[in-house]
């Protein structure tokens, strides 16, 4: 990757080390595992979320991109709940569904073609309105737009991206640390088997 | 089986121990004969055995500063190129004391700049261990001497070219350093080595919240044997068997010290097989036996002070 901060570091590099147990191994196969099509959404609302994720966390083109949309099509489909949820949000499942076919017809009503046919910038505008809680398209169904993007949308799709080794490697996250975690923990140290940042950034 | 693992492991250290320690009680058992055989172990046969137990003692305490200071100062990464120094100057002080123990001869001709290094260096360590506590946020704190560089590992290197330096003179056949009679001289050197290395232990035994009943051992055991030996140095002439059980035990519990760090290294998660951070993380090593080196040179010196040479 160019102008990459940690320059050939890739967290999979420690999959045989003692970083990683069995475990650790099984969870990671899984996840990279993961089917590229719709298991739970369906082929429109899984075209709005693939281009919600886009706009949320752009990806360089230079790389495989992280699988957002099959990372939270799994989560629904599993219906993996966060063990929390604030109450005026319906649960998981239902808050995706209903937060999906809301925003395409809010571009449906505007622009007269789904979501994922507006170009970006008439994507964003869209988000922002959802996010300060200024869309009212009956496909709502009562759900607060502003909520259901703070606490649902983000939320998943923040966390599956930074749940990826792509996003892993990019950060020069360290990863699973089990059995081995790290010894030097002093300011500005770093084990052997931490990635090497390429040089100080500012701010 | 590996959970039994360790429990062999400190047997046979403490086997060793014994073993180590009924090799070394035979000059003196030799030397308290009356004739015909003290013609051939008189004082200065007898300065030249102990003073061969003094380099092996401090040959030992050399080699642990050297494996402590190496793995620490790797966990360390090096960060100060001064941290290698440590390093060349046990080896360099290791490597002497092995030739004297071997040489067998009673003089060496070599000067006292080893011995001389190897107490500067510990001493100038020493002031870098406590600038490296003190510079860190909170300074002077517990948190600080439990997690920042050991105050007093350093030490081990001055006291090993202590013991080189009493060795030398031994060899010499003074008996006599600056006034003070060398038995009573090296018995001070070894005391206050013990009582040192056992205050070490119990800072990092408390940290460790002395989960293991065991870990008191390395807090009672030595400042015993210290106060045992220095006792035997102020009454001189004599035998003084509580002084040398209690010494022989200590170089047991040294070995079986080890046994048992190792065995807490196997705890941690991952074990053995996470060496990687278990070997730096766990409790070090190369720590215990420093009992066992202090112990050797304890008798060495328990053997001067009873045949009064």
């Amino acid at each position: 990757m160019s102008g990459a901060r940690y320059p050939g570091y890739d967290v999979l590099a420690k999959r045989h080390t003692p970083s990683w147990n069995e475990k650790t191994r099984r969870v990671i196969d899984q996840r990279l595992a993961l089917p590229r099509e719709p298991r739970f959404l369906d082929a429109a609302e899984w075209q709005t979320l693939e281009a919600v994720a886009a706009r949320v966390v752009p990806q360089p083109p230079d790389r495989p991109p992280v699988p957002i949309a099959a990372m939270i099509d799994d989560k629904l489909k599993e219906d993996r709940r966060d063990g929390y949820r604030d109450a005026r949000l319906p649960p998981l499942r239902e808050a995706w569904r209903r937060g999906l076919a809301a925003l395409d017809a809010e571009a449906r009503q505007r622009f007269r073609v789904p979501f994922h046919s507006i170009d970006s910038a008439e994507q964003d505008a869209l988000l922002e309105a959802a996010q300060g809680g200024r869309l009212a398209h009956p496909a709502w169904g009562g759900m607060r737009c502003g909520l259901f993007f703070a606490k649902r949308l983000l939320l998943d799709i923040v966390t599956a991206y930074y749940g990826h080794p792509t996003a892993w490697s990019e950060i020069g996250f360290g990863g699973p640390a089990s059995p081995r975690g790290y010894v030097r923990m002093e300011f500005d140290r770093r084990d052997p088997w931490e990635a090497v940042e390429d040089k100080p950034h500012a701010g | 089986m590996m959970r039994r693992l360790p429990l062999l492991a400190i047997a046979g250290m403490v086997g060793l121990g014994a073993f180590a320690a009924a090799r070394m009680r035979r000059p003196q058992r030799i030397a308290r004969r009356p004739q015909p055989r003290a013609k051939r172990f008189g004082p200065v046969a007898l300065s030249a055995t102990v003073a061969r137990d003094v380099d092996r003692s401090a040959a030992l305490l050399a080699l642990l500063a050297l494996a402590d200071s190496g793995l620490e100062h790797y966990r360390g990464s090096f960060h100060n190129r001064v941290m290698y120094v440590p390093l060349g100057v046990a080896a360099t002080t290791m490597v002497a004391c092995l030739r004297d123990a071997a040489s067998g001869s009673r003089r060496t001709q070599r000067s006292a700049a080893v011995p001389g290094l190897a107490i500067t260096t510990g001493i100038v360590g020493t002031g870098f261990h406590i600038y490296n506590i003190a510079k860190r946020p909170g300074g002077i704190s517990w948190l600080n001497l439990f997690y920042a560089a050991p105050l007093g590992a350093p030490a081990a290197l001055s006291l090993a070219g202590l013991l080189d330096g009493t060795a030398r003179l031994l060899r010499r056949d003074r008996h006599a350093f600056a006034g003070a009679p060398l038995a009573r001289l090296l018995a001070g050197i070894v005391a206050a080595g013990l009582v040192g290395s056992s205050a070490e232990a119990g800072l990092l035994h408390f940290r460790g919240a002395y989960h293991n009943p065991a870990m008191v051992i390395p807090v009672i055991v030595p400042p015993a044997a210290a106060f045992l030996l220095a006792r035997a140095a102020m009454c001189r002439r004599g035998r003084h068997a509580p002084a040398r059980w209690m010494l022989l035990s200590l170089a047991a519990i040294g070995l079986a010290g080890t046994g048992f760090h190792a065995y807490g290294v196997q705890r941690n998660m991952g074990g053995w097989r996470n060496l990687s951070q278990n070997l730096l993380n766990g409790p070090p090593l190369p720590a215990p036996p420093a009992f066992t080196a202090l112990a050797i040179a304890g008798l060495a010196a328990l053997r001067l002070i009873e045949t009064g040479a």
